[in-house]
């Protein structure tokens, strides 16, 4: 009874194995268990006995052949036993389902790729040591720097072993080549997953049903707008610089709410944001320490109040000057906040108007913000956040009641001012708003 | 263009310069009457006078505290060092002072200060007066450090270094002063401090080289180059500022590095090179850096020892052929 001599699988990750030679000839009687032949896979030399002791009938693979696992590649039987059945089956037996095609009644020969040089045979094991350029080099192509043998001193692995590995390395497997050869699939069509993209045949397998993967939306990298850098740089620069520390206060706005309300009944429209600005001037003309900048030269106190008001585009932040804001009425600080946001947000804002800045205040009160922490406006004193006004239970004369509230954070650059002093120009703005019949 | 030797490029740059700028003046040992023993300021004080080119007495500590005065005060003296072996005389004015005074100033005082000088072997003038003095001043943090290998660079470099606002070890080499090259008549003609020259490109080694090792660095490149080895050779031309991307850059071509001085191997300017390139380019390096510069002895009056001290050409080459794995 004759017995298949196959290419074993040495290892999970084996696909296929060169012959490097055979140790008994046709028609030599063999021993079960003794070398019969040796192969060479990508990771190790190995010599491989007998399957069954007889006689080698028919070598079907030759020495420097490379074979995919589990193919037939001898027949050890009894001395004159007809195996020549056996044989014609090789054509079809494996691959019965498939339309049969004249290359393979070769057999596995065809197998070898025409024109490609047969895998270069290693003189011993491989390299525990790459130079470090090899490795980059090995990583670059894909390749596994543990399965090249090195030419260094030491058998250390370097650049020019990497290059020529990866030149003799095959594109695909001989089974993928075969398998792409039956299904007419065009080599080039196959992302190989192998090193340096060799297909291997699970690459076909898995190309096989088209299964696009699920559409995960990719990273993407947006150029940075000029308008981005700048802020970028000055947002970094002022955290660089100042030496930024924040008071929080609630303040109650009901009598501001009435004001408002009452003015708006003779139809003079004004926000709670042009009252809070409006005390926010009047109290930097009452606390000039905060209208100040710091400079390695000595502190500036400036003698205008010019108060920046941040205004939200898409593309970013800007902060339109109100100038002499603690001389304007009401009225005007109405009437040019609308004109500086109008004019951010058609983008006719000139330079000026975007400059010269004392203090700042930021709103983002309209998005239901209770409270944040801005940062200053370099190189100005400070910057007041202005929170959303929420109705909220507070006592009042021992009892509770409910008022509109509004949480200021004052920003301030410790550099310049300290903590008691930043609260008094604080808690001067909650005065003014708890009772805005000051201002005017 | 005009065809100079090294000292004659030195000495006109130190002319113009003092003819464009009332400031710059020059002091030293032997260098107004007989105009410098290598001929470096010949002339200058039959133009400039006595007071411009100013002979000092034997006291290096003395002059160059003259200089630093100088250069505080607003003037921008070129100090002569006939040898440079004799800053070590003058070491306290040059590294605890020149080198920190801007620093202790607050960055508020400038010391535009010139130390200009030779060096080397190749007159057998023995361990005294042979020595490579750049490790002490690369190593100091303060001044700047230039080391140009031919004439062009010379002039480029010194104009450079007079215009300085830091102080500038100005390093000659004796061996040098009579290579002759052809260098531009701009009076405005400078090389910017930090900027590496590549001497010769290949793409098999990188051979980073000073002063007078650059020619013995290209001979050689060309003799590696019969055996089929492409060697880059790349002349830093300043230590401090280093230009070490040109480095890094050829060593990503090449993955091999030598670097090559006159200065002693052992802690010379070599090894913080190796390092630098070991710390930003090991990825590329197939082979470990190698370093050659003079043996660890003191430079022998024998003009046949002499030249068995510092490196040679051949040693490049076999050095070379140990990074190739030849």
């Amino acid at each position: 009874m004759a017995v298949d001599v196959i290419m074993p699988k040495q290892g999970l990750q084996m696909t296929e194995g060169t012959i490097i030679s055979w140790m008994a000839s046709e028609g030599d009687s063999v021993q079960e268990g003794d070398p019969l032949f040796e192969i060479e896979t990508d990771k190790l030399t190995i010599e491989i006995g007998a399957p069954a002791t007889g006689v080698l009938l028919k070598i079907l693979s030759q020495e420097g052949d490379v074979v995919p696992i589990t193919e037939r590649i001898a027949v050890i039987g009894e001395q004159g036993e007809d195996i020549s059945e056996l044989i014609a089956q090789q054509q079809s037996g494996p691959e019965q389902d498939q339309p049969t095609e004249p290359e393979h009644t070769e057999g596995p020969k065809t197998v070898q790729p025409a024109g490609e040089p047969a895998e270069q045979v290693a003189t011993g094991g491989s390299s525990r040591y790459a130079s470090p350029r090899a490795r980059w080099k090995a990583e670059e192509l894909g390749i596994d720097v543990s399965s090249i043998q090195g030419t260094g001193p030491d058998a250390l692995v370097i650049e020019q072993d990497v290059l020529q590995y990866a030149q003799q390395a095959p594109k695909a497997t001989p089974l993928a080549k075969r398998l792409m050869q039956q299904s007419n699939t065009d080599m080039d069509s196959v992302q190989g997953t192998g090193p340096r993209g060799k297909i291997y045949s699970r690459d076909l397998v898995s190309a096989e049903p088209v299964q696009p993967a699920a559409a995960q939306p990719e990273d993407t990298i947006g150029k940075l707008s000029g308008m981005r850098k700048t802020i970028a740089a000055r947002m970094r620069e002022s955290l660089d610089t100042a030496a930024q520390a924040v008071h929080r206060v609630d303040v109650d706005m009901y009598e501001a709410v009435r004001l408002r309300k009452r003015l708006k009944a003779a139809e003079i429209a004004v926000s709670f944001n042009d009252i809070i600005v409006m005390a926010v001037a009047k109290s930097l003309r009452k606390h000039p320490n905060m209208n100040s900048a710091f400079t390695d030269d000595g502190i500036i106190t400036y003698g205008s109040v010019h108060v920046g008001v941040a205004v939200a585009l898409d593309e970013g932040l800007l902060v339109p000057v109100l100038r002499n804001a603690d001389s304007m009425s009401l009225h005007d600080i109405h009437q040019e906040t609308r004109r500086l946001g109008e004019a951010a947000r058609s983008g006719t804002l000139l330079p000026d108007e975007m400059t010269g800045g004392t203090f700042s205040v930021s709103n983002l009160g309209m998005f239901g913000i209770d409270s944040f922490t801005a940062i200053i406006n370099s190189p100005e004193s400070g910057i007041l956040a202005i929170g959303a006004i929420v109705e909220k239970p507070v006592v009042i004369d021992g009892e509770i009641t409910v008022r509109p509230i509004c949480q200021l954070s004052l920003t301030y650059d410790h550099r310049l001012v300290d903590g008691a002093p930043a609260a008094l120009f604080l808690q001067e703005i909650k005065k003014m708003l708890s009772n805005p019949y000051l201002l005017l | 263009m005009s065809k100079k030797k090294y000292a004659v490029a030195i000495r006109d740059v130190i002319a113009e310069e003092m003819r464009s700028d009332e400031r710059v003046f020059v002091m030293g040992e032997d260098i107004g009457a007989l105009g410098g023993v290598f001929g470096c300021t010949r002339g200058l004080q039959k133009e400039f006078g006595t007071l411009r080119v100013l002979d000092t007495p034997i006291s290096e500590s003395g002059f160059v505290g003259i200089g630093i005065g100088a250069a505080l005060t607003g003037m921008r003296p070129v100090i002569d060092f006939m040898y440079l072996d004799f800053v070590y005389v003058a070491m306290d004015q040059l590294l605890n002072q020149a080198a920190k005074l801007r620093y202790m100033y607050g960055g508020r005082a400038s010391l535009p200060l010139v130390i200009r000088g030779q060096q080397g072997v190749g007159r057998g003038n023995a361990g005294t007066h042979s020595q490579s003095i750049e490790a002490f001043f690369t190593h100091i943090p303060g001044f700047k450090v230039v080391m140009p290998s031919n004439a062009y660079d010379a002039a480029g470099l010194l104009r450079t270094a007079i215009r300085e606002n830091n102080p500038v070890m100005f390093i000659e080499h004796k061996a040098l002063y009579i290579q002759t090259e052809e260098v531009p008549d701009d009076p405005d003609f400078m090389i910017p401090f930090g900027q590496a020259a590549v001497k010769r490109s290949g793409s098999d080694a990188t051979i980073v080289a000073t002063s007078l090792m650059v020619s013995r660095a290209l001979e050689a490149a060309e003799r590696l180059a019969e055996e089929g080895i492409e060697v880059e050779v790349i002349d830093p031309r300043t230590l401090i500022p280093f230009d070490i991307d040109t480095v890094i850059t050829s060593v990503k071509k090449t993955g091999r590095a030598l670097v090559v001085h006159e200065a002693h191997k052992n802690n010379g300017p070599g090894s913080e090179i190796a390092s630098q390139i070991m710390e930003k380019g090991f990825r590329y390096l197939d082979a470990p850096v190698a370093r050659l510069g003079a043996k660890a002895c003191t430079l022998p009056f024998s003009l046949v020892l002499e030249n068995a001290v510092v490196p040679s050409v051949e040693d490049i080459i076999q050095s070379v052929h140990e990074i190739c794995y030849h």
